[in-house]
């Protein structure tokens, strides 16, 4: 009853800012009456003339979510699988992580829009948009398990050697079961920003279709409405995304959310 | 004749910046089987090194840990180690957790043996509980269950019942020592309390300040169960805290 009131009031300020915030930005619009400055309105107009009627190519908004999705979330398998293996061995041998920081440390801050002349150079179709969207979501999985595994109670491993355990039962009944809530939080913030280089990986060319493109080819005849219609999608899609995983952890982690609250 | 468990001559020391640190020097000692031992020692003197080279997770620099005549190797031997510090998995039950050293020691888990040690550490009902869920005093319990279930020859503890308020801590000896009772356990009791040691142990080996030697060997002959107030505990008290006085003269 109580939370019902609670979530009720906080969805209530929720709307009440929501609505402000496009009264301002209406108002905005309006007072500098610029062909490119759209209002809520106008970009409201041009969400539903995407979504039902598509754009020139005839791909409606549905069909560029789709493509993007499916997209990051290849990407994000793909980082998923080499980060986290990766990640365990690092954090569990320091010296394999001297080794790989090396070369990773520095290729952490090469933005995924620098890779487009390269991936390009090697890479044909899929695997173009894979890749870049691969480095987006690669370093947050990496950091977080390498984090996780070094968090690992020496108390915990000790427990498990006197009862006789091999290193690899120490990893896979102690190491990994702990660093898991860490690893989780390293898929969200992976996720997150894989999605974020979705308009950059998607510069890449070829392909009509996706929110990335979307954005660009619109951009092009600076019909800024539906700029920002992919702009908006792609902020909703990257808010959902993140709010599954959060709630997936909630449950998985039930032990560590009730002891942090 | 082998003795259930022994040191000979063990030392250790660590190697440092600043030079080698000993850390135990020299500790000669011997355990028969069913004896519960109490080792006391200043705070600081190399007690919890002291556990890690008995259960074989470290090794002494020279010298000798025997247990049943054979160097300690928990991938060949079982041995209920209890910690000081929090040591439930979070993420499992307290049945889970119970059948943890099973899991590892027999690669198979044995209902039967789960169950019967958590009714005699008293959490029967509370087998699908989380560690999180339960107190302090209960953690402990659990601990000495995942311990007992794997039927180890020998149970050495690490100060189990340090961080535990006064009430608990007197419960917990109590059901200790019936367990002993009740199995013939060899048990080693590390501690720094000296009523818990008076308390607990058919002998307590007192150990100096760094680098731990052994000082004395006291035998503690009063029957069980004992009253902790009973002038000759008391007696026993006085004599350990005067030998201790020697090491840490602040006492």
């Amino acid at each position: 009853m109580r939370n019902l009131r609670r979530y009720l009031k906080d969805a209530g300020v929720g709307i009440a800012t929501l609505a402000v915030f496009l009264l301002l930005w209406e108002l905005l619009a309006r007072a500098v009456n610029s062909p490119f400055i759209p209002g809520p309105y106008e970009v409201a107009l041009a969400f539903v003339r995407l979504a039902t009627v598509g754009d020139f190519d005839g791909y409606t908004l549905l069909e560029h979510s789709e493509v993007s999705i499916y997209r990051v979330l290849l990407g994000f398998i793909a980082g998923t699988v080499t980060a986290v293996p990766l990640g365990l061995v690092m954090g569990l041998k320091p010296t394999v992580k001297t080794a790989a920081n090396t070369i990773i440390e520095p290729m952490r801050f090469i933005p995924p829009i620098a890779w487009i002349p390269l991936s390009i150079v090697l890479l044909l179709g899929l695997s173009r948009y894979v890749f870049l969207l691969w480095i987006g979501t690669f370093f947050p999985i990496l950091l977080n398990t390498i984090a996780g595994v070094r968090h690992t109670s020496p108390t915990l491993v000790n427990v498990a050697k006197t009862f006789g355990a091999s290193n690899s039962e120490i990893t896979t009944k102690i190491v990994l079961p702990s660093a898991l809530p860490e690893i989780m939080t390293g898929l969200r913030v992976g996720l997150g920003i894989g999605w974020m280089c979705i308009v950059a990986a998607e510069m890449l060319g070829g392909d009509p279709v996706g929110l990335g493109r979307l954005i660009l080819k619109y951009a092009n005849f600076l019909q800024i409405d539906a700029v920002i219609v992919g702009m908006v999608l792609i902020g909703v899609i990257g808010m959902a995304m993140n709010y599954i995983i959060l709630i997936l952890e909630k449950k998985m982690f039930k032990y560590r959310v009730e002891v942090l609250t | 004749m082998s003795h259930m468990f022994s040191l000979e001559s063990v030392s250790k020391s660590f190697t440092a910046d600043t030079g080698t640190i000993d850390v135990i020097k020299d500790i000669t000692l011997n355990v028969e089987e069913g004896q519960f031992l109490c080792i006391v020692g200043p705070s600081g003197c190399g007690k919890t090194t002291l556990l890690k080279i008995m259960c074989g997770l470290e090794q002494p620099t020279s010298g000798k840990v025997l247990i049943k005549g054979v160097s300690p190797d928990p991938k060949v031997q079982k041995f209920g180690v209890i910690f000081q510090e929090e040591s439930l998995l979070p993420w499992r039950s307290i049945r889970k957790n119970v059948e943890f050293g099973q899991e590892l020691t027999d690669r198979k888990i044995s209902n039967e043996l789960t169950e019967k040690y958590i009714s005699m550490v008293g959490l029967e009902g509370f087998e699908n509980y989380y560690p999180h869920q339960i107190s302090g005093g209960m953690k402990k319990r659990v601990a000495i269950a995942r311990a007992l279930a794997v039927e180890p020859d020998i149970m050495m503890m690490d100060e189990p019942f340090a961080d535990l308020d006064a009430q608990t801590r007197w419960i917990l000896q109590k059901e200790l020592l019936s367990i002993w009772q009740k199995l013939h356990k060899t048990v080693i009791f590390i501690t720094h309390n000296v009523e818990e040691a008076v308390f607990l142990g058919q002998k307590v080996a007192i150990l100096t300040t760094r680098p731990a030697t052994l000082k004395t060997l006291i035998e503690i002959n009063l029957p069980y169960p004992r009253d902790r107030l009973s002038p000759p505990a008391i007696s026993f008290r006085e004599k350990i805290i005067e030998v201790l006085r020697c090491e840490v003269p602040t006492i």
